[in-house]
């Protein structure tokens, strides 16, 4: 499992195996999202929540807002994958910088909500132990494997924060 | 002796005709319960935006978490869009709601 350690008000996160290349891949498919958003992709409704119940209001503050929520995450976005794709083939070092600590903090939420919708998942399966059996087992671990790197580096930031 | 009026009555009330912020009545910015945030983020999340303390950060997430939902800021309507729209970009679940 990938380590983490605080570095110059950043991270350096060191990924073992293949944990860099499924990063690199989760973050791909979010780019693909972020371009060609399906409008029936459940996934896409909870990345662009409605902000009004009423459809006409919810439609006239999409329109207010253009297209900013979208590249505000396709910026966080590109951050994570400039990280990513600065590792050495020999050593699976990512060294975040203090200024997109943040980015990546959204960029993985992102991730996990998409990841997380398209599962379906409610509280009740979010807690239960994986079953190997179930076909879902595999993305379930990389949506809990997304929060362990997550919380990992919000806790390198508030470190920094209270200190 | 006289108070000399400066400003004519009929021009005030052409000022306060003009302020329609319904101040009694704000815009209230809702945060819903989902399953995938972690609850740490939410509540850094919670400090970053609106500048709370840890203490109420966390009793808003907890308050999500276990009753589904939360008004966690309120205000004139571009106040709310705002927070609304920066809940969005933090991945929260935001909505509006013109409160009762």
């Amino acid at each position: 499992m990938a380590t983490f350690a605080a570095r110059d008000g950043g991270a350096a996160l060191s990924f073992e195996g293949h944990e860099g290349s499924l990063l690199r891949q989760l973050v791909e498919e979010m780019s693909e999202l972020l371009d060609e958003p399906v409008p029936t992709d459940p996934a896409v409704a909870r990345l662009f929540p409605a902000a009004y119940e009423d459809p006409a209001e919810a439609a006239a503050f999409k329109e207010l807002i253009g297209n900013e929520l979208s590249s505000g995450k396709r910026a966080d976005l590109d951050k994570v994958a400039r990280a990513l794709d600065g590792r050495e083939a020999h050593d699976e070092e990512v060294v975040i910088p203090r200024d997109d600590l943040e980015a990546w903090l959204r960029a993985l939420t992102d991730m996990r909500l998409a990841l997380g919708t398209r599962l379906d998942v409610d509280e009740e399966k979010m807690s239960r132990e994986l079953d190997p059996a179930d076909a879902s087992a595999g993305s379930m671990a990389v949506l809990h494997w997304l929060g362990w790197i997550q919380e990992s580096l919000l806790e390198i930031l508030t470190r920094r924060e209270t200190t | 002796m006289r108070m000399e009026t400066t400003v004519a009555p009929g021009r005030i009330e052409e000022i306060e005709g003009h302020d329609q912020t319904e101040p009694g009545r704000p815009w209230l910015v809702i945060v819903w319960n989902d399953p995938v945030n972690l609850m740490s983020y939410v509540t850094w999340v919670f400090q970053k935006l609106f500048g709370y303390s840890l203490e109420k950060a966390t009793k808003l997430m907890l308050e999500v978490h276990h009753e589904g939902r939360s008004v966690v800021s309120s205000g004139a309507r571009e106040k709310a869009e705002l927070d609304c729209f920066r809940l969005h970009a933090h991945g929260l679940w935001a909505t509006i709601t013109k409160s009762d």
